[in-house]
């Protein structure tokens, strides 16, 4: 190849490579409506977005798995947890982790409340967005779909757990209840979506619980989610959820215990922390 | 120094020089926040660190790119630059965009967007700095009449880098939308047209440094621009991996970016085979050692590293951890860092008192400890990031407890991160302690040189 034939090859082929990809990008703006649903990006979720920018989050976290890698994945987090855990996180994310334990404590970012839902609604929106179905396992904030890999041998609580003062947010303490409670909650239960263990998934235990207490099968004596998940603590065997590997002659696999171990207190924290999960 | 205004080339290494420092202060500080627990939350928390890590970079590399452009210019098209003062204004606006926006970030003042966090106004006058600069390097050229293709090349870089910063001063509704056009500037920066830049430094140097003939450099310059492009610009799909867009763009990325390591193999060889075939044309061995260097560490970081976590199936997995940490320093620091240091190695002698031609010995203690910090900085990065993918991703360990489990490997990013900065230290001590000095020195013509002065238009 001479010079002139090598120059040739440059224009070309970059020519080429450039207008396939304006192509492409044509094709793509096509798709954006359906694909980021762009019916639903509200004022409030716009705005929501701006405070992801004011508050420049994605230089510790990522979004899409984009941005820093010093605090965990946002993308799905609204189908993870709640509305009410993640305004009370934002208030004050000391109340859920303890930097001495897990070495990094998100900075309490003063927030208005209003900021706060419109940032909740824009993260909602992002969690909708279809976006090639990942990540394709639920990247956790803390704890572990499988049980006993948060455990570390000297420890007799799982890194992930944060020693309680008392005064913390009564979901926080519900976390750490989950696995530090005698049998631990999380030794059976995932709350990982669809990670179905000993006992089933957790997360979204709220919605499903409100739908069992509408069907006919429903046997117990709760009238709302939150009583639902008081009797499943403290009387397993009140209702059961189908399934072979969960009860046998109509009595519940999950211990019966809780009610003697477990102070009033700590099922309502359990509870609200339960109630959190999506 | 053959011609007076190439002087200007010596303020702008000195404040990339400066900024360089800098940013590895601040690279240090956002590791150790890895380690924690971190004494300064609130007064420098982790977002800011990090924020003034990465501009810092984007503006001292740059800076280097401009001073090294100031350098070369002249020599290419044997002329005095068209306006000295135009540069210096240049510099002085540049700094003080530079300066404002750092100390912005301290107060959180940036628009939060990665890589692009300059505010508007700051956009603005880089917008205006890169215009100046194209105008005076290409009044430059115009007037000499002599124009090759190395300096071709540079230019179309340079100018490319401008008109792809345009989609990065709009806003969008849509932050699907913003991510597409966000690497539009950063991708095709960083893999297109900076390469591009790179590539002309790199030809530049060749052709001065070895005997190598510049018709036969400049020929192979050719296919390494139509191969970074080729692969550069449908590469860039492999930016849109699970980010919202449709998916045709995962296949595109996967056998684009696994060619881009072609171009890059092309660069090492390119560099290896110039001075193996036609050997040693000039005594400053340190600057061939940054040249040959950047062009192979280039392979290692953008090419081998890249192309481990870019293929769809992988990066599932990768995606979004301290896998691509390991993999943007290293390309980063290979790609542009180096052929920085290696022009402002080549260029320094001749614009200073006292300074051996070929390379003192701080300067090679720079070198080496840069080399051997960046490389243990690169396999920390990797095996935390393995790690991560393995716990969180495959096991489904919760981020913060997964963190807490490879802490050993932020031990030893921070140690082999210490190596790197005593490195960039010798290089600023070895940069700074010779006197600046102007004078022109009247060099015989490299023998090997060829006139071609049609050699861009054959």
């Amino acid at each position: 190849m001479n010079k002139r034939q090598t120059r040739l090859f440059a224009i070309a082929s970059t020519g080429l490579a450039a207008l396939a990809f304006l192509g492409l990008t044509v094709d793509s703006h096509r798709q954006f409506p359906s694909l980021t649903n762009e019916s639903q990006l509200t004022p409030q979720v716009i705005a929501g977005k701006n405070v992801w920018h004011k508050f420049n989050c994605v230089n510790c976290h990522t979004l899409f798995g984009e941005g820093a890698y010093y605090a965990p994945d946002l993308t799905k987090i609204a189908k993870l947890r709640g509305e009410q855990y993640l305004t009370a996180y934002m208030k004050n994310p000391a109340q859920f982790y303890d930097e001495k334990r897990h070495r990094r404590l998100m900075p309490k970012q003063n927030l208005s409340d209003e900021e706060i839902k419109n940032l909740i609604s824009f993260l909602a929106w992002v969690s909708n967005v279809d976006n090639g179905g990942w990540p394709p396992r639920p990247i956790l904030v803390t704890g572990a779909a499988i049980p006993g890999t948060d455990l570390a041998a000297t420890q007799q609580a799982p890194p992930g757990a944060r020693p309680v003062s008392g005064d913390e947010n009564p979901m926080a303490l519900g976390e750490h209840l989950f696995r530090s409670v005698t049998p631990a909650c999380n030794a059976c239960h995932s709350v990982a979506p669809d990670v179905n263990m000993a006992g089933p998934s957790l997360a979204g235990v709220g919605e499903k619980a409100a739908k069992a207490i509408a069907s006919p099968d429903y046997k117990g004596k709760a009238k709302d989610a939150n009583q639902y998940i008081h009797e499943s603590i403290l009387e397993p065997s009140a209702h059961l959820v189908a399934g072979a590997m969960y009860s046998a002659n109509g009595v519940s696999f999950m211990p019966n215990t809780y009610g003697q171990s477990l102070t009033p207190e700590q099922v309502d924290q359990l509870a609200a922390y339960l109630l959190s999960l999506k | 120094m053959r011609y007076k205004s190439q002087s200007v080339a010596y303020w702008y290494f000195a404040v990339a020089m400066v900024l360089f420092g800098l940013q590895i202060v601040f690279g240090l500080l956002s590791a150790a926040k890895y380690l924690g627990p971190d004494p300064l939350l609130y007064i420098l928390p982790f977002d800011v660190t990090k924020v003034i890590h990465t501009n810092l970079l984007i503006v001292w590399v740059l800076t280097g790119f401009m001073g090294a452009t100031y350098w070369m210019v002249p020599d290419e098209s044997r002329t005095e630059l068209h306006s000295v003062k135009l540069a210096y204004i240049q510099l002085g606006l540049w700094v003080l965009m530079g300066l404002t926006a750092v100390i912005g970030y301290l107060f959180r003042y940036g628009t939060g967007n990665k890589l692009l966090e300059q505010p508007l106004p700051h956009k603005l006058v880089i917008v205006v700095v890169m215009l100046m600069f194209i105008y005076n390097i290409g009044m430059t050229i115009k007037n000499s009449g002599r124009f090759t293709t190395t300096e071709g090349v540079l230019m179309l870089g340079v100018g490319g880098a401008a008109v792809l910063f345009l989609p990065a001063l709009l806003e969008y509704k849509n932050y699907v939308v913003s991510i597409f056009y966000r690497w539009w500037t950063i991708h095709l920066w960083v893999e297109g047209v900076w390469e591009m830049i790179q590539g002309g430094f790199l030809a530049y140097l060749l052709i001065r440094l070895s005997g190598a003939d510049r018709e036969v450099m400049e020929k192979w310059l050719y296919v390494i621009v139509g191969l970074v492009f080729v692969a550069g610009i449908l590469g860039t799909a492999h930016h849109y991996y699970w980010v919202g867009v449709p998916s045709y763009w995962l296949p595109i990325g996967g056998i684009f970016s696994a060619m881009e390591p072609l171009a890059l193999i092309g660069m090492a060889v390119y560099a290896y085979s110039a001075i193996r075939r036609t050997g040693l044309a000039h005594p400053n061995i340190l600057a061939l050692h940054w040249t040959v260097g950047s062009a192979v560490f280039t392979l290692f970081g953008a090419g081998l590293l890249g192309l481990a976590h870019t293929w769809p199936g992988v990066n599932k997995w990768t995606h979004g951890t301290l896998i691509t940490a390991m993999h943007g320093h290293a390309a980063f620091y290979g790609a542009y860092a180096m052929i920085v240091m290696a022009m402002i190695t080549y260029a320094l002698p001749a614009m200073s008192v006292g300074r051996k031609e070929e390379g003192t010995t701080i300067g090679y203690w720079a070198f080496w400890l840069q080399i051997v910090g960046m490389f243990g900085m690169t396999i920390s990065f990797a095996t935390a990031g393995i790690g991560q993918v393995y716990l969180e991703r495959i096991l489904g360990l919760g981020y913060l407890d997964t963190q807490l489990k490879i802490q050993v490997h932020f031990l030893m990013l921070i140690a082999t991160a210490s190596v790197f900065a005593v490195g960039v230290a010798l290089f600023i001590i070895d940069f700074f302690r010779y006197a600046p000095r102007f004078e022109l020195a009247v060099e015989p013509e490299p023998s090997t040189r060829r006139m071609s002065v049609t050699a861009a238009r054959d």
